[in-house]
């Protein structure tokens, strides 16, 4: 009884049909693919991409070497070597994450006492070798300072949720 | 005993004990910031409030003493709420720098706030704003989060012997401070840094450097004096970032000297050499172990076949550990030569055949504090042995009567029964506090002990070391620097047999006592066994000249008391192997090879303090570079030079075959022999030591200890009227020559140093072209 079933399944291409229709339903619905890179989907102000490093408005970083995102990260990809500026102030002498240990959890941001380490909307960066993937203290702080505007945004979006 | 209750569980405590005392004991946390085992009770922090039954108010723990009957409740409704009350109140002027404070992982009062302390802040006005204090090159402060709980106060007063801290102001403008700006400058005085439970007081060289939670532990012992104080290093990574005591009751208490803390600084110094080195015609070459350590064995061996084994030597670094004493003394015996040593500060070894086996303290560190009379001899206690100074000064402050005879006044941080100061007459001084115990004893006067005339003080030693329980009589480091070193050990061990005292020397190195055992002296191999060829003593290697010399841990040219003597000889040898940390400029002078040992937490080894305990450890961090364990090292040149007996694969084979050492016995019989001391007539007479920071080279090197107040210049200490006799008056510097050296050094007017004296400290560069130790200088206009 079941093969004679298939038989006749098979021979009236009955499944070829099935997808046919599905095909056929979506060739007529609203396109939901982006032209990327001309078109983008809108992200989060949660959004947890490429990482950066803040200043304070007069310039001064804001990262103090509390070492908090270095002690709370999971994937152990932050390294931080401190020591005493000439001024007194406590500051980084060495701030690197491993971007290809990264997991991008957040919870350094989350950890951070001077919203200093931040994870911006960046997600277009590439690097051919892991050593562009090591982000270091003046990659950091340049990524911060090109994007100021956009991270102060999205923080000030979120600030009512946190 | 009393019985009481704390929680419900039932306890038996000691009559007087403080409630905290018996909730410690019995592991039931009372949480506390001003309370401290080792200090007194202020009860001023008030975190520790109990409630206790039928008491209408909290009390607090650590200043109620124990009733009978007594039930204490430390976790009622009650307490904790008293507790957390307090905590507010702590953190009302506390500035919650958490993030950038170097307590933070570590601090009493975060972790309260954690266990006490509410999530919001109900405190909405201003804060409390002070200035932080400069307390010089080791402490460093930011008194705004300072609670007053006067732990460093408390400290200065009771511990350390100097009341540096103080506090001013009442309540809320309470400040800790000097009051009058100046460093703090106790030789113990760090240790505020450990018992500051916030971070108001913290270290200077560490600071903003680490987190305690990327640190780990690892135990080591201090080489820098013969108290072998146990130590903690913090290691991050392969690098030492701070040293903090270990908590040992019967050495350190839980303690450490300034010393011994922050000496691992000095491996960081810039003459630190991480490859071997080889001085070919082209200069100096860092190259590979292969070709360094073959360089050093045929040199070695060239020697050997021109010269003979007596024209090789060994000079070993006091603070080396007692495998690599051992290892380089079986070299050089395995090569046919006895010529090894380690009394590089000594001069005068007439008597090293009678000596004991090493230089025993005579009873256990801990029993120091016990000492109801005692009489040091060449001592200046408190800045040779920081920790057993403080022992002593606990015994002093008991009521203990401690006298000293010195060859120049030192200040003493407790107060000593008698001084006696005598520069020129040193020996007799000494002699007739013997001739005054001999009397008060009704014993037989000895051939040959020094006329003397004993006056009122000599009588006043003598019979305070004859009442009481325990009393000693102890040679310092001083009478090991001096000529006369065989008669002021002979007296002063007569001294204490007639007294029925006991007689102890404070050795003068790091591991002096672990090199007399394994044998690194001429005349007596490991163990105290008799040697198949006697050796020479350093000194008369440096004298008559040695062609080849190995050199283990040690840079004659600061360490040796005859600085100048022994660079001449080193220069004048054929051949030099240095086995040294470090490449100085006069190490790069004379040495022909450089290898670099790990340093003291680096490898592993053993240290024999002056009580005889031998305390093994291990390294907590591997050496950077190329540096290598000495005892690899001297193991490798062994089997070179094909030497029997060295095929130790590891450090406890070497530990093994110093089985015999470790149940030599600690024995302290001096026996009486005739003096015939050195004069000192004519001319100004040199007083030496080794000041606190420039012990050896690691110390040496180490920068805050060098930007503090005891590290002593290299020049010359004297009271204005020798200056006057010698027609300097008013000069600021000053050409100084003494045997074949002479050296330009400034003038510091000090009228501590007895007139004809001059105090010229060794250990330092700028007095390292000097002749020797104690003995006649002249002064001439610069």
């Amino acid at each position: 009884m079941n093969s004679m079933f298939r038989f006749l399944k098979s021979l009236f291409l009955l499944e070829l049909f099935g997808g046919m229709r599905v095909t056929g339903r979506h060739f007529w619905r609203k396109k939901i693919t982006l032209h990327y890179p001309e078109e983008r989907a809108p992200v989060s102000p949660r959004f947890r991409a490429l990482h950066a490093q803040r200043r304070y408005a007069n310039g001064e970083e804001r990262c103090i070497a509390c070492k908090l995102c270095e002690v709370v990260c999971p994937a152990m990809a932050i390294t931080i070597e401190s020591a005493q500026r000439e001024d007194g102030s406590r500051r980084t002498t060495r701030y690197e994450i491993d971007l290809t240990k990264c997991i991008f959890c957040g919870f350094c941001e989350e950890s951070c006492p001077v919203d200093s380490i931040v994870e911006t909307h960046v997600y277009e960066y590439h690097g051919e070798s892991r050593d562009e993937l090591l982000m270091t203290k003046e990659k950091l702080l340049a990524v911060g300072d090109k994007y100021e505007a956009q991270i102060a945004a999205a923080r000030a979006q979120d600030a009512k949720y946190r | 005993m009393v019985n009481i209750e704390i929680n419900g569980i039932k306890l038996e405590a000691r009559d007087g004990a403080m409630v905290i005392e018996v909730a410690d004991e019995a592991g039931i946390v009372i949480p506390r910031f001003c309370y401290h085992k080792k200090l007194s009770i202020a009860a001023n922090c008030r975190m520790c409030l109990v409630e206790v039954e039928k008491v209408a108010k909290p009390l607090p723990a650590c200043a109620t003493p124990v009733t009978e009957g007594m039930k204490v409740f430390t976790h009622s409704p009650k307490a904790l709420g008293a507790q957390r009350a307090v905590l507010e109140f702590l953190l009302i002027n506390h500035p919650l720098d958490c993030p950038i404070c170097d307590q933070g992982g570590e601090c009493d009062l975060q972790e309260m706030a954690i266990g006490f302390g509410g999530d919001v802040s109900r405190y909405a006005e201003g804060k409390r704003v002070v200035t932080d204090p400069d307390l010089g090159a080791l402490i460093a402060t930011d008194m705004g989060r300072c609670i007053h709980c006067t732990r460093c106060v408390r400290f200065g007063q009771e511990v350390a012997g100097m009341w540096e801290l103080g506090g001013t102001g009442r309540g809320e403008h309470t400040r800790i401070g000097t009051y009058v700006a100046d460093t703090v400058d106790s030789e113990l005085s760090a240790n505020v840094v450990d018992l500051c439970p916030v971070g108001a007081l913290t270290s200077k060289p560490y600071r903003y450097s680490g987190r305690p939670w990327e640190l780990v532990g690892r135990p080591g012992i201090s080489p820098h004096d013969c108290v072998g104080a146990n130590l903690r290093a913090d290691i991050r990574g392969k690098q030492i970032m701070r040293v903090l005591p270990q908590e040992r009751e019967e050495i350190n208490e839980t303690w450490l000297a300034d010393r011994d803390r922050f000496a691992y600084l000095g491996g960081r110094s810039a003459e630190r050499i991480t490859a071997p080195m080889v001085k070919r015609e082209t200069g100096w070459q860092a190259t590979d172990w292969d070709s360094a350590l073959t360089f050093a064995a045929e040199g070695l061996k060239r020697v050997l076949d021109v010269h003979g084994p007596s024209q090789l030597g060994a000079w070993v670094g006091d603070t080396a550990t007692v495998e690599e004493a051992y290892l380089t003394q079986k070299l050089m015996r395995a090569l046919g030569s006895g010529n090894v040593d380690h009394r590089l500060r000594q001069v005068d070894f007439r008597d090293q055949e009678q000596l004991p086996a090493f230089p025993y303290l005579g009873m256990a560190i801990a029993d120091l504090e016990r000492l109801d009379g005692a009489l040091l001899i060449g001592s200046n206690i408190r800045k040779e042995q920081p920790l057993l100074g403080q022992r002593l000064r606990k015994a002093a402050l008991r009521g203990g009567q401690i006298a000293f005879i010195n060859p120049r006044a030192y200040p003493f941080n407790f107060p000593v029964s008698q001084q006696i100061v005598a520069a020129h007459n040193w020996v007799t001084e000494v002699a007739a506090v013997a001739r005054a115990a001999l009397a008060l004893a009704g014993e037989e006067i000895p051939e040959g002990l020094p006329e003397a005339e004993v006056g009122e003080a000599h009588e006043a030693i003598a019979a305070a070391l004859r009442s009481g329980e325990q009393r000693a009589v102890l040679l310092g480091n001083l009478a090991a620097y001096h000529p006369a070193q065989t008669e002021l050990r002979a007296m002063a061990a007569l001294i204490a047999r007639s007294c029925g005292a006991h007689f102890g020397v404070l050795a003068e190195g790091g591991n002096s006592a672990g090199a007399w055992l394994a044998g690194a002296v001429p005349h007596r191999g490991m163990a105290a066994q008799p040697t198949a060829v006697m050796g020479r003593d350093w000194r008369s290697m440096a004298h008559e000249g040695v062609k080849g010399l190995l050199l283990l841990s040690t840079e004659p040219e600061s360490d040796c008391i005859e600085p100048l003597r022994a660079t001449q000889a080193l220069k004048q040898a054929d051949f030099v192997v240095a086995i040294n940390a470090f490449a100085s400029d006069a190490a790069r002078d004379y040495a022909d090879v450089i290898l670099p040992p790990a340093l003291y937490l680096e490898a592993a080894g053993t240290l024999v303090n002056c009580e005889g305990r031998w305390q093994s450890f291990e390294g907590t961090t591997p050496p950077p570079g190329e540096a290598r364990p000495a005892w690899k090292l001297l193991r490798v040149l062994g089997n070179l030079l094909n030497a029997i007996g060295f095929e130790q694969l590891s450090i406890t084979d070497v530990r093994d075959e110093l089985a015999p050492a470790l149940a030599v016995g600690a024995d302290n019989q001096i026996p009486w022999r005739v003096p015939a001391p050195p004069s000192f007539e004519g001319g100004i007479m040199r007083l030496v030591d080794y000041p606190i920071y420039s012990v050896d080279g690691l110390v040496r090197r180490s920068a805050p200890l060098q930007q503090t107040r005891d590290a002593i210049a290299g020049a010359v200490y004297v009271a204005g009227a020798t200056l006057t006799q010698v027609d300097l008056g008013g000069a600021d510097r000053v050409r100084v020559m003494q045997g074949e050296g002479e050296a330009l050094l400034p003038v510091i007017v000090d009228e501590a140093i007895p007139v004809g004296c001059v105090y010229i400290p060794a250990g330092t560069t700028a007095t390292a072209a000097l002749g020797g130790g104690f003995g006649v200088v002249e002064m001439t206009h610069a």
